[in-house]
């Protein structure tokens, strides 16, 4: 019976081959929308206990600094620091130049930061000197960086060029992504631009995560009556919505999947229809010699089975080679939140959809097969 | 004479087409006896195939009642009806109806898949059935790569692969030439003479009936023996 069902699917090899690929193609973006939306989460370097604080209207608007002692007064607020997106450009426009860089404060960074280790001596050197900055290990590695180099960063959003020394590393325990970043102290733009006061973002430390929804309330409600309003979430939301700047990106990313998912439908459909078609007068000829009607069933649904979890294994096996090379150039897009990494939730994603689809294709034409009077089926031919 | 094999009493057949009743058996009764070899004849439409149909299990009598070696097949649900076509009936189709996919030897092995049989048992079975129908150097030939009367050979080993009974055949010659009808003819006394199948043979070609024991007309849809011998 499994060689029946094997000698089947190569009958016609090229639609077979064809059906099987582009399932394996469909799933292969599916899998990797499914990776960017898990690694744009930031679910690996944000801290559930860390809640950032930006303008209601959008990232790209400021607050006053004197919002800072405000918030810091909230209950469970343990550290607060600012946060500014400088951008810039490093030496030219290529990506891999393109790194996070934030202008912050250096006496409350650590606050907020506590999972990450820095190297001896790097905060106070970072404190004592206005133009230091600190990089990630995986950063300074990548560009060759070593304690004393001077690196200058061309203003874009800001029109001021800053030239920056480098006088320590951190790393992160986990989060290698976490590391492809790099803080300067925004006080040394503050005074280049006549001390304006704006801040982009508040990053704030609580005591506990489950305080997170009553602070983001606190927080909102402080400013409901001023003309900068606030929106507060956490970072890991806070992640989504930056990349949210760009485009509705995760609604963009399920719509892409669910059209991808839907048109593989109907191509395997119609192959299995096409094929099952062929053979009404053979499951008429497998019936008379005895086959049962489940038996029948069970032939024509495995067939379309097989190509489903084919082409998920051919996506999946493409996956694996593909992933790590994958993630560095995402890398050196700029999409350092995290690292992609395939885990367990995309290929068993991927499977499922290929199952899922080889049964649901197989299905109508497996019941027109079981249900067919086998007398209908042998007086189709002549 | 011999144990009766085959008893038909009084069944009628209606095939609906949109509102109307076709009225293609209008009461049959007929017997065959355990080792008679069978030839049914009658024009166009008159219900040859449709009454071998109902004696091979694979479709149901609108009334009267059939029974093949004491067992009424009105009596067994579908999937029990498809144990017992597989123990009991051998099909032969005029278009041979082989699976092209399978070469001869796995087409003739894929009844045998049904049963509980090891594969050394199986190709055993195999092996005999095709050295039956004389092809035994084409076993791994595939349909296509075979003439029409050696696909029916094949066809015919198929049918007797599991060793049944009742052999039923629907013009087993009506696709062939006349010297491969003369073999397969040949073929299906031998299986009746010699291997003691009884067999019924649906057929439009009066010498292919002659080769028969028995001869019986269908006309209308009622059935008339025609003496001979
Ligand atoms: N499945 C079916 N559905 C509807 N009508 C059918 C069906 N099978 C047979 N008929 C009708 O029943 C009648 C008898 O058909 P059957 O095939 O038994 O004739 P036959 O004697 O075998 O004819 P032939 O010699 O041409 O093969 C025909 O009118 C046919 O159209
Ligand atoms: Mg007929």
């Amino acid at each position: 019976m499994i060689k029946l069902i094997r000698r089947n699917l190569l009958r016609n090899k090229r639609r077979t081959i064809l059906t099987v690929l582009s399932i394996a193609i469909a799933l292969i973006l599916l899998a990797f929308l499914d990776l960017l939306l898990a690694a744009m989460s930031g679910v690996d370097s944000a801290n559930a206990s860390r809640l950032v604080v930006r303008h209601a209207i959008s990232l790209t608007f400021s607050m006053p600094a004197a919002y800072e002692q405000r918030l810091a007064a909230l209950e469970h607020v343990e550290g607060i620091t600012i946060m500014n997106w400088f951008q810039g450009r490093y030496i030219d426009d290529r990506p891999e130049n393109f790194f996070p860089r934030f202008g912050t404060d250096p006496d409350t960074f650590p606050d907020v930061y506590p999972e990450l280790e820095f190297s001896p001596g790097a905060i106070d050197a970072w404190r004592a000197e206005r133009t230091a900055f600190i990089a990630g290990g995986a950063l300074a590695e990548e560009k060759g960086w070593e304690p004393g180099d001077v690196i200058t960063i061309e203003g874009d959003i800001y029109p001021v060029d800053i030239e920056l020394t480098l006088r320590g590393i951190f790393t992160h325990p986990t989060d290698e992504a976490a590391e492809r970043v790099l803080y300067f102290d925004w006080q040394y733009v503050e005074e280049a631009l006549g001390n304006p006061g704006a801040i982009n973002s508040f990053y704030i430390l609580l005591d506990s995560p489950d305080n997170m929804n009553e602070t983001i309330a606190q927080a909102e409600a402080m400013f409901e009556n001023s003309p900068d309003q606030v929106r507060a979430e956490t970072e890991a939301a806070f992640f989504l919505s930056f990349i949210e700047m760009m485009g509705n990106i995760q609604f963009l990313f399920s719509a892409i999947g669910l059209a991808v998912i839907a048109s593989i439908f109907f191509i395997t459909v119609n192959t299995m229809a096409m094929a099952a078609r062929e053979r009404t007068t053979e499951v008429a000829v497998l019936r008379t010699l005895g086959f049962t009607r489940s038996r029948v069933l069970a032939i024509v649904l495995l067939e379309s089975l097989s190509v489903g979890v084919l082409g998920a294994a051919m996506g999946l096996a493409f996956m694996v080679l593909t992933a790590g090379a994958l993630s560095s150039f995402l890398a050196s897009q700029g999409m350092t939140f995290s690292e992609l990494r395939l885990g367990e939730r995309t290929p068993t994603l991927v499977m499922g959809i290929g199952v899922s689809l080889g049964l649901a294709a197989g299905l109508v034409p497996a019941l027109q097969a079981m249900n067919m009077k086998i007398v209908d089926g042998l007086r189709r031919v002549a | 004479m011999a144990e009766r094999l085959v008893e038909i009493s009084d069944v009628t057949k209606n095939y609906r087409r949109d509102a109307f009743d076709i009225k293609v058996l209008a009461g049959v009764s007929m017997d065959v006896s355990e080792g008679e070899f069978v030839a049914l004849m009658g024009p166009s439409g008159s219900g040859k195939s449709t009454l071998l149909n109902l004696l091979a299990g694979i479709d149901r009598p609108t009334s009267g009642n059939i029974r093949v070696a004491g067992q009424s097949l009105g009596a067994l649900n579908d999937s029990q009806l498809a144990g017992w076509r597989h123990r009991n009936v051998g099909f032969v189709f005029q278009f041979y109806h082989l699976i092209p996919v399978l070469t001869a030897y796995e087409n003739l092995e894929l009844p045998l898949t049904l049963t509980k049989l090891s594969r050394a048992q199986r190709r055993r079975k195999v092996d005999l059935a095709l050295e039956v129908v004389g092809l035994a150097d084409r076993k791994d030939h595939y349909p296509r790569q075979l003439s029409g009367g050696q696909e029916q050979r094949v066809a015919i080993a198929r049918a007797i692969v599991t060793d049944p009974r009742l052999v039923l055949a629907d013009e087993p010659t009506g696709d062939l030439d006349a010297g491969s009808a003369q073999e397969i003819l040949d073929l299906l006394a031998q299986l009746n003479e010699e291997f003691g199948k009884t067999i019924v043979m649906v057929t439009h070609d009066p010498r292919a009936a002659e080769r028969a024991r028995r001869e019986l007309h269908l006309d209308k849809g009622r059935l008339h023996s025609a003496a001979r011998h």
